[in-house]
Protein backbone atom coordinates (compact mmCIF):
# COMPACT_ATOMS: atom_id res chain seq x y z
CA UNK A 1 0.00 0.00 0.00
CA UNK A 2 2.58 1.89 0.65
CA UNK A 3 4.37 1.82 -2.35
CA UNK A 4 1.00 2.25 -3.95
CA UNK A 5 0.80 5.35 -2.61
CA UNK A 6 3.92 6.75 -3.39
CA UNK A 7 3.57 5.96 -6.68
CA UNK A 8 0.47 7.95 -7.02
CA UNK A 9 2.20 10.79 -5.86
CA UNK A 10 5.24 10.84 -8.29
CA UNK A 11 2.45 9.90 -10.57
CA UNK A 12 0.25 13.81 -10.06
CA UNK A 13 3.61 15.39 -9.42
CA UNK A 14 5.09 14.47 -13.45
CA UNK A 15 1.38 14.21 -14.51
CA UNK A 16 0.45 17.89 -13.42
CA UNK A 17 3.71 19.03 -15.56
CA UNK A 18 2.35 16.97 -18.59
CA UNK A 19 -0.65 19.24 -17.93
CA UNK A 20 1.06 22.28 -18.67
CA UNK A 21 2.31 21.06 -21.72
CA UNK A 22 -1.43 19.65 -22.83
CA UNK A 23 -3.05 22.81 -22.32
CA UNK A 24 -0.82 24.61 -24.47
CA UNK A 25 -1.25 22.40 -26.92
CA UNK A 26 -5.44 22.27 -26.43
CA UNK A 27 -5.30 26.04 -26.21
CA UNK A 28 -4.00 26.11 -29.61
CA UNK A 29 -5.88 23.09 -30.99
CA UNK A 30 -9.17 24.56 -29.84
CA UNK A 31 -8.71 27.87 -31.62
CA UNK A 32 -6.81 27.03 -34.57
CA UNK A 33 -7.64 23.34 -35.18
CA UNK A 34 -4.19 21.84 -35.17
CA UNK A 35 -1.36 20.66 -33.42
CA UNK A 36 0.99 23.22 -32.55
CA UNK A 37 4.51 20.90 -33.02
CA UNK A 38 6.51 23.49 -32.68
CA UNK A 39 5.32 23.39 -28.26
CA UNK A 40 8.09 20.93 -27.94
CA UNK A 41 10.49 23.49 -29.00
CA UNK A 42 9.37 26.11 -26.82
CA UNK A 43 9.63 23.89 -23.84
CA UNK A 44 13.23 23.38 -24.81
CA UNK A 45 13.85 27.30 -25.33
CA UNK A 46 11.88 27.40 -21.27
CA UNK A 47 14.68 24.64 -20.22
CA UNK A 48 17.61 26.63 -21.33
CA UNK A 49 16.40 30.32 -20.60
CA UNK A 50 16.48 28.64 -16.73
CA UNK A 51 19.37 27.49 -17.25
CA UNK A 52 21.62 30.20 -18.78
CA UNK A 53 19.69 32.75 -16.00
CA UNK A 54 20.88 30.80 -13.49
CA UNK A 55 23.94 29.52 -14.50
CA UNK A 56 25.57 32.37 -16.57
CA UNK A 57 23.42 35.45 -15.44
CA UNK A 58 23.61 34.10 -11.48
CA UNK A 59 19.91 34.86 -11.13
CA UNK A 60 18.37 33.58 -8.35
CA UNK A 61 15.83 30.69 -9.04
CA UNK A 62 12.19 32.55 -8.73
CA UNK A 63 13.85 35.26 -11.49
CA UNK A 64 15.54 32.90 -13.78
CA UNK A 65 12.14 31.19 -13.88
CA UNK A 66 10.27 34.68 -14.59
CA UNK A 67 12.96 35.29 -17.08
CA UNK A 68 12.40 31.76 -18.71
CA UNK A 69 8.58 31.77 -18.84
CA UNK A 70 8.13 35.53 -20.21
CA UNK A 71 11.03 34.37 -22.62
CA UNK A 72 9.19 31.43 -24.04
CA UNK A 73 5.72 33.54 -23.76
CA UNK A 74 7.49 35.55 -26.68
CA UNK A 75 9.22 33.12 -28.37
CA UNK A 76 5.63 31.86 -28.88
CA UNK A 77 4.23 34.65 -30.13
CA UNK A 78 6.81 35.26 -32.19
CA UNK A 79 6.61 31.44 -33.54
CA UNK A 80 3.04 32.33 -34.35
CA UNK A 81 3.85 35.67 -36.44
CA UNK A 82 6.41 34.04 -38.76
CA UNK A 83 5.15 30.71 -39.31
CA UNK A 84 1.49 30.57 -38.85
CA UNK A 85 0.06 34.66 -39.04
CA UNK A 86 0.85 34.29 -43.15
CA UNK A 87 -1.48 31.02 -43.79
CA UNK A 88 -3.96 32.46 -41.48
CA UNK A 89 -4.34 35.43 -43.81
CA UNK A 90 -4.06 33.17 -46.70
CA UNK A 91 -6.73 30.60 -45.28
CA UNK A 92 -4.51 28.05 -45.97
CA UNK A 93 -5.49 24.44 -45.30
CA UNK A 94 -4.71 23.19 -41.82
CA UNK A 95 -1.95 20.68 -43.75
CA UNK A 96 -0.13 23.68 -44.01
CA UNK A 97 -0.03 24.65 -40.20
CA UNK A 98 0.94 21.14 -39.40
CA UNK A 99 3.89 21.22 -42.00
CA UNK A 100 5.02 24.94 -41.00
CA UNK A 101 4.88 23.70 -37.50
CA UNK A 102 7.29 20.93 -37.79
CA UNK A 103 9.71 22.99 -40.27
CA UNK A 104 9.15 25.75 -36.85
CA UNK A 105 10.16 22.65 -34.75
CA UNK A 106 13.10 21.45 -36.45
CA UNK A 107 14.61 25.05 -36.51
CA UNK A 108 14.22 25.24 -32.98
CA UNK A 109 16.10 22.42 -31.69
CA UNK A 110 18.78 22.86 -34.48
CA UNK A 111 19.59 26.75 -33.87
CA UNK A 112 20.31 25.07 -30.68
CA UNK A 113 22.55 22.08 -31.54
CA UNK A 114 24.31 24.67 -33.82
CA UNK A 115 25.15 27.43 -31.37
CA UNK A 116 25.10 26.04 -28.00
CA UNK A 117 25.98 22.36 -28.68
CA UNK A 118 24.38 18.92 -28.22
CA UNK A 119 25.59 18.70 -24.63
CA UNK A 120 23.69 17.41 -21.58
CA UNK A 121 23.42 20.28 -18.92
CA UNK A 122 22.41 19.71 -15.24
CA UNK A 123 20.77 22.29 -13.20
CA UNK A 124 22.37 23.51 -10.14
CA UNK A 125 20.66 22.05 -7.30
CA UNK A 126 18.35 24.58 -5.81
CA UNK A 127 15.96 22.41 -3.54
CA UNK A 128 18.29 20.05 -2.23
CA UNK A 129 18.26 16.03 -2.48
CA UNK A 130 16.20 15.56 0.63
CA UNK A 131 12.52 14.98 1.04
CA UNK A 132 9.46 15.36 3.01
CA UNK A 133 8.21 12.83 4.92
CA UNK A 134 3.89 11.98 5.23
CA UNK A 135 3.73 9.25 6.89
CA UNK A 136 5.01 6.42 4.57
CA UNK A 137 4.79 8.38 1.64
CA UNK A 138 7.76 11.03 1.26
CA UNK A 139 7.34 13.63 -1.49
CA UNK A 140 10.56 15.18 -3.03
CA UNK A 141 10.78 18.95 -2.67
CA UNK A 142 11.03 19.64 -6.38
CA UNK A 143 7.88 17.35 -6.88
CA UNK A 144 6.14 18.63 -4.76
CA UNK A 145 7.20 22.07 -6.00
CA UNK A 146 6.47 21.32 -9.62
CA UNK A 147 3.30 19.56 -8.14
CA UNK A 148 1.98 22.99 -6.67
CA UNK A 149 3.14 25.74 -8.95
CA UNK A 150 1.39 23.47 -11.50
CA UNK A 151 -1.76 23.41 -10.16
CA UNK A 152 -1.64 27.01 -9.49
CA UNK A 153 -0.68 27.72 -12.93
CA UNK A 154 -3.78 25.63 -14.51
CA UNK A 155 -6.27 27.08 -11.45
CA UNK A 156 -5.15 30.19 -12.81
CA UNK A 157 -5.81 29.97 -16.70
CA UNK A 158 -8.78 28.16 -15.85
CA UNK A 159 -10.28 31.12 -14.06
CA UNK A 160 -8.94 33.19 -16.51
CA UNK A 161 -10.77 31.82 -19.33
CA UNK A 162 -14.13 31.13 -17.54
CA UNK A 163 -13.87 35.00 -15.36
CA UNK A 164 -12.55 37.39 -17.90
CA UNK A 165 -13.83 38.90 -21.05
CA UNK A 166 -10.49 37.76 -22.77
CA UNK A 167 -11.58 34.43 -21.59
CA UNK A 168 -15.01 34.67 -22.89
CA UNK A 169 -13.68 35.97 -26.06
CA UNK A 170 -11.06 32.85 -26.28
CA UNK A 171 -14.19 30.33 -25.93
CA UNK A 172 -16.05 32.04 -28.47
CA UNK A 173 -12.62 32.18 -31.04
CA UNK A 174 -12.78 28.16 -30.13
CA UNK A 175 -16.03 27.59 -31.02
CA UNK A 176 -16.03 29.83 -34.43
CA UNK A 177 -13.03 32.84 -35.46
CA UNK A 178 -15.86 34.03 -37.55
CA UNK A 179 -18.44 34.47 -35.61
CA UNK A 180 -16.13 35.66 -33.16
CA UNK A 181 -14.90 38.37 -34.91
CA UNK A 182 -18.81 39.43 -35.90
CA UNK A 183 -19.27 40.50 -32.00
CA UNK A 184 -16.31 42.70 -32.29
CA UNK A 185 -13.83 40.60 -31.41
CA UNK A 186 -10.19 41.01 -32.35
CA UNK A 187 -9.66 37.33 -33.27
CA UNK A 188 -5.82 37.85 -34.21
CA UNK A 189 -5.36 39.60 -30.59
CA UNK A 190 -7.02 36.29 -29.54
CA UNK A 191 -4.56 34.08 -31.23
CA UNK A 192 -1.60 36.03 -30.03
CA UNK A 193 -3.05 35.37 -26.19
CA UNK A 194 -3.18 32.38 -26.78
CA UNK A 195 0.13 31.26 -27.85
CA UNK A 196 1.57 34.00 -25.29
CA UNK A 197 -0.37 31.72 -22.52
CA UNK A 198 0.87 28.41 -23.98
CA UNK A 199 4.08 30.23 -24.30
CA UNK A 200 4.47 30.76 -20.56
CA UNK A 201 3.31 27.50 -19.53
CA UNK A 202 5.65 25.58 -21.93
CA UNK A 203 8.49 27.82 -20.37
CA UNK A 204 7.11 26.79 -17.04
CA UNK A 205 6.64 23.22 -17.96
CA UNK A 206 10.51 23.17 -19.75
CA UNK A 207 12.28 24.21 -16.14
CA UNK A 208 10.61 21.59 -14.10
CA UNK A 209 11.89 19.25 -16.75
CA UNK A 210 15.10 20.55 -16.74
CA UNK A 211 15.88 20.45 -13.46
CA UNK A 212 13.95 17.02 -13.05
CA UNK A 213 16.11 15.72 -15.73
CA UNK A 214 18.46 17.51 -17.43
CA UNK A 215 18.37 20.02 -20.22
CA UNK A 216 19.35 19.23 -23.79
CA UNK A 217 18.40 19.87 -27.18
CA UNK A 218 15.61 16.91 -27.71
CA UNK A 219 14.27 17.72 -24.12
CA UNK A 220 11.32 18.95 -26.51
CA UNK A 221 10.39 15.52 -27.50
CA UNK A 222 8.81 15.01 -23.86
CA UNK A 223 5.85 17.21 -25.65
CA UNK A 224 5.15 13.87 -27.07
CA UNK A 225 3.57 12.58 -24.08
CA UNK A 226 1.72 15.79 -23.34
CA UNK A 227 0.04 15.63 -26.91
CA UNK A 228 -0.58 11.87 -25.82
CA UNK A 229 -1.97 13.01 -22.65
CA UNK A 230 -4.03 15.52 -24.78
CA UNK A 231 -5.90 13.04 -27.43
CA UNK A 232 -6.42 11.27 -24.29
CA UNK A 233 -8.62 13.84 -22.53
CA UNK A 234 -9.95 15.18 -25.77
CA UNK A 235 -8.08 17.70 -27.77
CA UNK A 236 -9.56 21.25 -28.10
CA UNK A 237 -10.91 20.69 -24.19
CA UNK A 238 -8.79 22.27 -21.34
CA UNK A 239 -10.51 19.99 -18.24
CA UNK A 240 -9.21 16.82 -20.19
CA UNK A 241 -5.95 17.85 -21.28
CA UNK A 242 -5.51 18.30 -17.21
CA UNK A 243 -7.44 15.02 -16.61
CA UNK A 244 -5.46 13.05 -19.30
CA UNK A 245 -2.24 14.46 -18.55
CA UNK A 246 -2.56 12.87 -14.79
CA UNK A 247 -3.71 9.66 -15.54
CA UNK A 248 -0.56 9.49 -17.97
CA UNK A 249 1.59 10.42 -15.40
CA UNK A 250 -0.08 8.07 -12.94
CA UNK A 251 -0.09 5.31 -14.87
CA UNK A 252 3.38 5.86 -16.11
CA UNK A 253 4.77 5.81 -12.94
CA UNK A 254 2.38 2.81 -12.01
CA UNK A 255 4.08 0.53 -14.63
CA UNK A 256 7.44 2.02 -14.27
CA UNK A 257 6.73 1.00 -10.09
CA UNK A 258 4.82 -2.69 -10.78
CA UNK A 259 6.77 -3.79 -14.25
CA UNK A 260 9.47 -2.12 -15.67
CA UNK A 261 10.26 1.51 -16.29
CA UNK A 262 10.97 0.09 -19.80
CA UNK A 263 7.60 -0.41 -20.64
CA UNK A 264 6.78 2.84 -19.49
CA UNK A 265 6.93 4.70 -23.04
CA UNK A 266 5.70 1.54 -24.75
CA UNK A 267 2.00 2.20 -22.34
CA UNK A 268 1.78 5.84 -23.08
CA UNK A 269 1.51 4.91 -26.82
CA UNK A 270 -0.56 1.82 -26.10
CA UNK A 271 -3.09 4.15 -24.54
CA UNK A 272 -2.83 6.77 -27.69
CA UNK A 273 -3.96 3.99 -30.22
CA UNK A 274 -6.50 2.58 -27.99
CA UNK A 275 -8.21 6.03 -27.27
CA UNK A 276 -7.80 6.87 -31.16
CA UNK A 277 -9.49 3.44 -32.15
CA UNK A 278 -11.84 3.34 -29.39
CA UNK A 279 -13.08 6.73 -28.48
CA UNK A 280 -11.23 9.13 -30.79
CA UNK A 281 -12.68 12.78 -29.19
CA UNK A 282 -10.84 11.22 -25.97
CA UNK A 283 -12.75 11.41 -22.44
CA UNK A 284 -13.65 14.88 -23.04
CA UNK A 285 -13.37 16.29 -26.15
CA UNK A 286 -15.79 18.08 -28.83
CA UNK A 287 -19.00 16.53 -29.77
CA UNK A 288 -21.21 19.45 -30.30
CA UNK A 289 -22.41 18.94 -33.51
CA UNK A 290 -23.68 22.24 -36.05
CA UNK A 291 -27.46 22.36 -36.79
CA UNK A 292 -28.53 22.93 -39.79
CA UNK B 1 -25.87 55.72 -44.43
CA UNK B 2 -24.06 53.07 -46.28
CA UNK B 3 -22.83 53.70 -49.75
CA UNK B 4 -20.87 51.05 -51.70
CA UNK B 5 -19.26 52.18 -54.89
CA UNK B 6 -17.95 50.18 -57.83
CA UNK B 7 -16.76 46.61 -55.60
CA UNK B 8 -14.96 44.40 -56.91
CA UNK B 9 -14.25 41.09 -55.15
CA UNK B 10 -12.02 37.98 -56.66
CA UNK B 11 -11.08 35.16 -54.59
CA UNK B 12 -9.65 31.94 -56.21
CA UNK B 13 -9.18 32.99 -59.23
CA UNK B 14 -12.85 33.51 -59.67
CA UNK B 15 -14.28 37.09 -59.93
CA UNK B 16 -16.87 37.25 -57.51
CA UNK B 17 -17.77 41.09 -57.49
CA UNK B 18 -17.79 43.03 -60.53
CA UNK B 19 -18.41 46.64 -59.53
CA UNK B 20 -21.32 46.52 -57.64
CA UNK B 21 -22.59 50.00 -56.34
CA UNK B 22 -25.52 50.27 -54.09
CA UNK B 23 -26.56 52.19 -50.89
CA UNK B 24 -28.65 51.98 -47.91
CA UNK B 25 -30.49 55.14 -46.33
CA UNK B 26 -31.45 55.36 -42.75
CA UNK B 27 -34.42 53.64 -41.91
CA UNK B 28 -34.75 51.13 -44.83
CA UNK B 29 -35.09 48.28 -45.43
CA UNK B 30 -33.23 47.29 -49.14
CA UNK B 31 -33.12 43.71 -50.10
CA UNK B 32 -30.64 42.45 -52.43
CA UNK B 33 -32.33 39.50 -54.07
CA UNK B 34 -30.08 36.86 -56.82
CA UNK B 35 -29.94 33.06 -57.39
CA UNK B 36 -27.66 31.09 -55.93
CA UNK B 37 -23.68 31.88 -56.52
CA UNK B 38 -24.85 35.80 -57.32
CA UNK B 39 -22.51 37.00 -55.19
CA UNK B 40 -24.54 38.29 -52.41
CA UNK B 41 -23.24 36.36 -49.64
CA UNK B 42 -19.66 37.82 -50.92
CA UNK B 43 -21.08 41.45 -51.10
CA UNK B 44 -22.42 41.18 -47.28
CA UNK B 45 -18.79 38.98 -46.26
CA UNK B 46 -17.05 42.09 -48.16
CA UNK B 47 -18.54 45.15 -46.43
CA UNK B 48 -18.06 43.06 -42.91
CA UNK B 49 -14.24 43.31 -43.72
CA UNK B 50 -14.07 39.15 -43.96
CA UNK B 51 -13.23 39.55 -47.95
CA UNK B 52 -10.72 41.98 -48.77
CA UNK B 53 -12.06 43.79 -52.32
CA UNK B 54 -9.93 44.56 -54.59
CA UNK B 55 -11.21 47.89 -55.96
CA UNK B 56 -14.01 49.80 -54.84
CA UNK B 57 -15.17 51.58 -51.55
CA UNK B 58 -17.40 51.33 -48.65
CA UNK B 59 -18.75 54.06 -46.80
CA UNK B 60 -20.79 54.55 -43.29
CA UNK B 61 -22.46 57.53 -42.56
CA UNK B 62 -19.81 59.68 -45.10
CA UNK B 63 -16.95 58.05 -43.31
CA UNK B 64 -15.05 55.04 -44.93
CA UNK B 65 -15.82 51.76 -43.41
CA UNK B 66 -13.02 50.09 -41.11
CA UNK B 67 -11.38 47.23 -42.96
CA UNK B 68 -10.97 44.97 -39.81
CA UNK B 69 -14.30 42.87 -38.99
CA UNK B 70 -14.06 44.02 -34.72
CA UNK B 71 -13.67 47.63 -36.02
CA UNK B 72 -16.36 47.52 -38.20
CA UNK B 73 -18.59 46.07 -35.31
CA UNK B 74 -17.45 49.13 -33.46
CA UNK B 75 -18.47 51.77 -36.62
CA UNK B 76 -22.33 50.26 -35.82
CA UNK B 77 -22.83 47.68 -38.65
CA UNK B 78 -23.72 43.99 -36.96
CA UNK B 79 -24.41 41.13 -39.13
CA UNK B 80 -26.09 38.04 -38.88
CA UNK B 81 -24.51 35.52 -41.08
CA UNK B 82 -25.34 32.41 -43.57
CA UNK B 83 -25.76 29.95 -41.36
CA UNK B 84 -26.16 31.48 -38.18
CA UNK B 85 -22.74 31.03 -36.63
CA UNK B 86 -23.98 30.65 -32.97
CA UNK B 87 -21.80 29.37 -30.12
CA UNK B 88 -23.36 25.89 -29.74
CA UNK B 89 -20.34 25.77 -26.48
CA UNK B 90 -22.17 28.71 -24.64
CA UNK B 91 -25.78 29.21 -23.16
CA UNK B 92 -28.07 31.55 -24.79
CA UNK B 93 -27.28 34.08 -22.14
CA UNK B 94 -23.59 33.87 -23.03
CA UNK B 95 -24.50 34.30 -26.92
CA UNK B 96 -26.25 37.40 -25.88
CA UNK B 97 -23.41 38.42 -23.68
CA UNK B 98 -20.76 37.75 -26.39
CA UNK B 99 -23.16 40.16 -28.62
CA UNK B 100 -22.39 42.52 -26.16
CA UNK B 101 -18.75 41.95 -25.94
CA UNK B 102 -17.87 45.73 -27.06
CA UNK B 103 -19.84 48.04 -24.58
CA UNK B 104 -19.59 48.96 -21.44
CA UNK B 105 -22.63 50.94 -20.29
CA UNK B 106 -24.10 47.96 -18.22
CA UNK B 107 -27.81 49.90 -17.82
CA UNK B 108 -27.45 50.08 -21.91
CA UNK B 109 -27.06 46.46 -22.25
CA UNK B 110 -29.41 45.24 -19.88
CA UNK B 111 -32.22 47.05 -21.50
CA UNK B 112 -31.11 45.78 -24.81
CA UNK B 113 -31.33 42.59 -23.51
CA UNK B 114 -34.72 42.81 -22.14
CA UNK B 115 -35.99 44.08 -26.08
CA UNK B 116 -33.96 41.34 -27.42
CA UNK B 117 -36.17 38.25 -24.41
CA UNK B 118 -39.13 40.75 -25.44
CA UNK B 119 -38.88 40.13 -29.29
CA UNK B 120 -37.24 36.58 -29.04
CA UNK B 121 -39.93 34.90 -25.69
CA UNK B 122 -38.54 31.87 -26.54
CA UNK B 123 -35.05 32.85 -26.09
CA UNK B 124 -35.91 33.92 -22.54
CA UNK B 125 -37.71 30.65 -21.93
CA UNK B 126 -34.37 29.08 -22.42
CA UNK B 127 -31.87 31.31 -20.87
CA UNK B 128 -29.69 29.15 -19.45
CA UNK B 129 -29.86 25.87 -22.15
CA UNK B 130 -26.82 25.54 -24.60
CA UNK B 131 -27.48 26.96 -27.55
CA UNK B 132 -26.09 23.88 -29.20
CA UNK B 133 -29.82 22.13 -28.36
CA UNK B 134 -31.70 24.74 -29.99
CA UNK B 135 -33.64 24.06 -32.96
CA UNK B 136 -32.72 25.55 -36.40
CA UNK B 137 -35.86 28.63 -36.21
CA UNK B 138 -34.36 28.95 -32.43
CA UNK B 139 -31.41 29.26 -33.35
CA UNK B 140 -31.39 31.89 -36.04
CA UNK B 141 -33.21 33.86 -33.41
CA UNK B 142 -30.41 33.68 -31.10
CA UNK B 143 -28.15 34.84 -33.97
CA UNK B 144 -30.32 37.73 -34.79
CA UNK B 145 -30.99 38.73 -31.02
CA UNK B 146 -26.84 38.17 -30.88
CA UNK B 147 -26.66 41.05 -33.40
CA UNK B 148 -29.02 43.29 -31.70
CA UNK B 149 -26.93 43.37 -28.50
CA UNK B 150 -23.86 44.41 -30.79
CA UNK B 151 -26.24 47.87 -31.05
CA UNK B 152 -25.01 48.26 -34.54
CA UNK B 153 -27.50 50.75 -36.35
CA UNK B 154 -27.23 48.85 -39.49
CA UNK B 155 -28.11 44.66 -39.30
CA UNK B 156 -26.58 42.79 -42.28
CA UNK B 157 -28.48 40.25 -42.84
CA UNK B 158 -27.39 37.15 -44.93
CA UNK B 159 -30.02 34.41 -45.43
CA UNK B 160 -31.90 34.49 -42.44
CA UNK B 161 -34.98 31.89 -43.70
CA UNK B 162 -32.80 28.92 -44.94
CA UNK B 163 -33.43 26.03 -44.17
CA UNK B 164 -36.36 26.99 -41.79
CA UNK B 165 -39.53 25.14 -41.95
CA UNK B 166 -42.81 27.21 -44.22
CA UNK B 167 -44.35 28.29 -40.79
CA UNK B 168 -41.01 29.74 -39.23
CA UNK B 169 -39.72 31.21 -42.21
CA UNK B 170 -43.04 33.78 -42.21
CA UNK B 171 -42.19 34.03 -38.11
CA UNK B 172 -38.70 35.26 -39.61
CA UNK B 173 -40.09 37.88 -42.06
CA UNK B 174 -42.32 39.11 -38.89
CA UNK B 175 -39.60 39.57 -36.82
CA UNK B 176 -37.56 41.40 -39.68
CA UNK B 177 -40.28 43.95 -39.58
CA UNK B 178 -40.08 44.00 -35.67
CA UNK B 179 -36.17 44.66 -35.87
CA UNK B 180 -36.70 47.37 -38.30
CA UNK B 181 -39.56 49.00 -35.91
CA UNK B 182 -36.59 49.26 -33.53
CA UNK B 183 -35.13 52.01 -35.55
CA UNK B 184 -32.29 49.41 -37.16
CA UNK B 185 -31.79 49.76 -40.93
CA UNK B 186 -31.86 46.75 -42.85
CA UNK B 187 -29.73 45.09 -45.57
CA UNK B 188 -31.12 41.66 -46.17
CA UNK B 189 -30.05 38.84 -48.52
CA UNK B 190 -32.91 36.93 -49.02
CA UNK B 191 -33.33 33.63 -52.37
CA UNK B 192 -37.00 33.89 -50.75
CA UNK B 193 -37.61 36.78 -53.22
CA UNK B 194 -40.73 37.19 -52.77
CA UNK B 195 -40.62 36.80 -49.03
CA UNK B 196 -37.72 39.83 -48.89
CA UNK B 197 -39.79 41.89 -51.41
CA UNK B 198 -43.22 42.08 -49.35
CA UNK B 199 -40.85 43.41 -46.32
CA UNK B 200 -38.46 45.71 -48.26
CA UNK B 201 -38.65 49.38 -49.23
CA UNK B 202 -36.21 49.26 -52.18
CA UNK B 203 -34.53 46.03 -53.85
CA UNK B 204 -31.12 45.39 -55.86
CA UNK B 205 -31.32 42.38 -58.36
CA UNK B 206 -27.41 40.53 -58.57
CA UNK B 207 -26.31 38.34 -61.19
CA UNK B 208 -23.30 37.28 -61.71
CA UNK B 209 -21.64 39.80 -59.72
CA UNK B 210 -23.62 42.48 -61.07
CA UNK B 211 -26.49 44.95 -59.99
CA UNK B 212 -28.98 44.15 -63.31
CA UNK B 213 -31.70 45.90 -61.75
CA UNK B 214 -32.54 48.25 -58.68
CA UNK B 215 -35.88 50.26 -57.28
CA UNK B 216 -38.60 50.01 -55.21
CA UNK B 217 -39.52 46.74 -53.85
CA UNK B 218 -43.12 46.95 -54.61
CA UNK B 219 -41.49 47.40 -58.51
CA UNK B 220 -38.90 44.43 -58.83
CA UNK B 221 -41.72 42.60 -57.20
CA UNK B 222 -43.89 43.44 -60.45
CA UNK B 223 -41.11 43.31 -63.06
CA UNK B 224 -42.01 40.42 -65.69
CA UNK B 225 -38.38 39.50 -65.55
CA UNK B 226 -37.82 39.12 -62.20
CA UNK B 227 -40.98 37.24 -62.03
CA UNK B 228 -40.17 35.01 -64.36
CA UNK B 229 -36.45 34.71 -62.78
CA UNK B 230 -36.97 34.58 -59.26
CA UNK B 231 -40.47 34.63 -58.00
CA UNK B 232 -41.33 31.65 -60.04
CA UNK B 233 -43.86 29.20 -58.49
CA UNK B 234 -44.04 30.94 -55.06
CA UNK B 235 -45.91 34.14 -56.67
CA UNK B 236 -48.14 31.77 -58.22
CA UNK B 237 -48.45 30.03 -55.01
CA UNK B 238 -48.75 33.03 -52.92
CA UNK B 239 -50.76 35.26 -55.43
Amino acid sequence: MAQFLQQMVNGLSIGSVYALMAVGYSLVYSIMNFSNFAHGGVIMFGAYFGFFAMTLLKLPFVASFALAFVGTAVLAVVIERVAYKPLRERSAPFLYFIISAMGASIFLENIIIATIGPTFRTYPDVFGRTSISLGSVSIGRLDLIMFVISAVCLTGLVLFIDKTKMGRAIQASAYNMKAAALMGVNTDRVVMIVFALGGMLAGIAGVFFGMKYTVYPQIGNITTKSFVAAVFGGLGSLPGAVLGSVLLGVIETLVAGYLSSQFRDLIAFVILIGVLVFRPTGIMGKTTEDKA
Amino acid sequence: MLNVENLHVAYGGIRALKGVSLRVDEGEIVTIIGANGAGKSTLLNAISGFLKPSSGSVAFKGKPLSRRPDLIVRDGVCHVPEGRLVFANLSVEGNLAMGAYLRNDKKAIAADLERVYALFPRLAERAKQSAGTLSGGEQQMLAMGRALMTDGELVLMDEPSLGLAPLLVQTVFEIIGEIHKLGKTILLVEQNAFKALAVADRAYVLEQGRIVKQGRASDIAADPAVRDSYLGAESKAGG
